[in-house]
């Protein structure tokens, strides 16, 4: 049997340690020792470094975005702002202003349903403050899609209009830029059709081509809540 | 995958409050974590838990990476993996240790059947496959597992003296080939 040297000692100690495997006193005692001697740290560095790559071969799995937010709330409480807060819609969707932005229930919703549908059908009236935009939203389960129909305004001059979805106090995705039409189809991945109910859609004036950054750059010039028919 | 350097970069940029790193960090090693936590914790609401508060103690302790010495990878990999184990201790602890005793106890045949799944590629795969599968095993499910040295002893049927001796040879003898 050979006999642990000294320096075997700290070896074998730095691993422990690194694997968490010494009791708290002899911990606390390493941890002394590791703050005062440079040599202890690099060799416990270096297990340290090996240990990790036993780690390599396990697969990263994307965390919920949930995680993230909670994260920031805890670290940056102040910023704990929704964004319907951050694009100034709290106050369109309250008091007197909601009558602009009441639900219209879509006519011909049983027929695009057809019988033994039953997916749900959303329907969202975007309407802006002053009604100088009226945009009717009609989701249709059969083809997946938003069925956008522009019944008053239009995009400012070299801008273009672009649709959003707000749910929760998720970001704002993008559903496109509409068409010069006044009616035009925005295919609903089924990802976003969780989202879709109970969620916000919103307009807002954009460059061509939409926004550059993904999230609403310019004035939010609409906005309806989706009910479910 | 994000340079070593980008992620360097980053947690320097952490360190001094800037909260883009801290998001532009979380974007780039947020799902290898998430990974490692879920390898280790075996929950996937533990898992999250343990990921967000890892994330806030990357926040506040981003200013202590450069004295450690560690490549920024490890030093993350690290933190994450002691708080699961933290975590997973308490886990046993709560459910009765004496529950979790029986437990392993029932899992005590051959040292074949009780392989831990391999992770680890490359320099330490080569070196833990030239100790004893049983050996290797034990370091694994340290590292992996967090088992202790109590637990270990009980898992291998040795007394407490005897499993603490086998493993430190066994780490010498890693340590021998790895460097």
């Amino acid at each position: 049997m050979i006999e642990e040297s000294d320096k075997d000692d700290d070896t074998a100690l730095s691993a422990e340690y690194a694997l968490g495997l010494l009791n708290p006193v002899e911990a606390r005692a390493f941890e002394t020792r590791l703050a005062v001697d440079p040599e202890l740290r690099a060799q416990y560095a270096l297990w340290v470094e090996d240990f990790a790559s036993m780690t390599d071969g396990i697969a990263p799995v994307e965390p919920p975005k949930s995680v993230f937010d909670k994260v920031s709330v805890t670290l940056f409480p102040e910023e704990k702002q929704s964004w319907l807060q951050k694009l100034g819609l709290i106050p369109a969707l309250l008091g007197g202003l909601v009558a602009a932005l009441i639900l219209v229930v879509a006519t011909n919703q049983g027929l695009l349903n057809g019988p033994g549908v039953s997916s749900p059908a959303y329907t969202a009236e975007i309407v802006a403050e002053d009604q100088s935009l009226l945009v009717l939203a009609t989701y249709d389960p059969v083809d997946a899609v938003l069925r956008i129909e522009r019944t008053a305004g239009a995009a400012r001059d070299g801008r273009t209009l672009q649709l959003w979805l707000i749910a929760g106090d998720n970001a704002p995705v993008s559903l496109g830029v509409l068409a010069d039409g006044e009616v035009s189809t925005v295919p609903i991945p089924d990802t976003l059709l969780a989202a879709l109910e109970g969620g916000l859609l919103a307009i807002s004036d954009e460059p061509l081509g939409g926004s550059p950054t993904g999230q609403p750059t310019g004035e939010v010039l609409a906005v309806g809540q989706v009910v479910t028919l | 995958m994000t340079a070593t350097t980008d992620i360097e970069a980053m947690i320097g940029r952490i360190a001094l409050g800037d909260r883009q790193a801290f998001s532009s960090l979380y974007s780039a090693t947020s799902a290898k974590l998430f990974g490692i936590c879920l390898r280790v914790l075996d929950n996937r609401a533990e898992a999250e838990d343990a990921l967000q508060e890892v994330f806030v103690k990357v926040w506040h302790t981003a200013s202590r990476y450069q004295v450690n010495g560690l490549s920024p990878m490890t030093w993350l990999i690290t933190i994450t993996r002691n708080h699961a184990i933290d975590r997973l201790r308490q886990r046993r602890a709560a459910s009765g240790e004496m529950d979790e005793l029986a437990e392993l106890a029932d899992l005590s045949p051959g040292p074949e059947a009780l392989a831990v799944a391999a992770s680890e590629r490359g320099r330490i795969a080569g070196c833990l496959g030239q100790l004893e599968p049983d050996r290797a095993d034990a370091v694994r499910r340290a590292y992996v597992e967090g088992e202790t040295y109590a637990e270990l002893a009980h898992r291998y049927g040795v007394p407490l003296n005897t499993i603490r001796t086998w493993l430190r040879r066994s780490l010498l003898k890693l340590k021998e080939c790895l460097s």
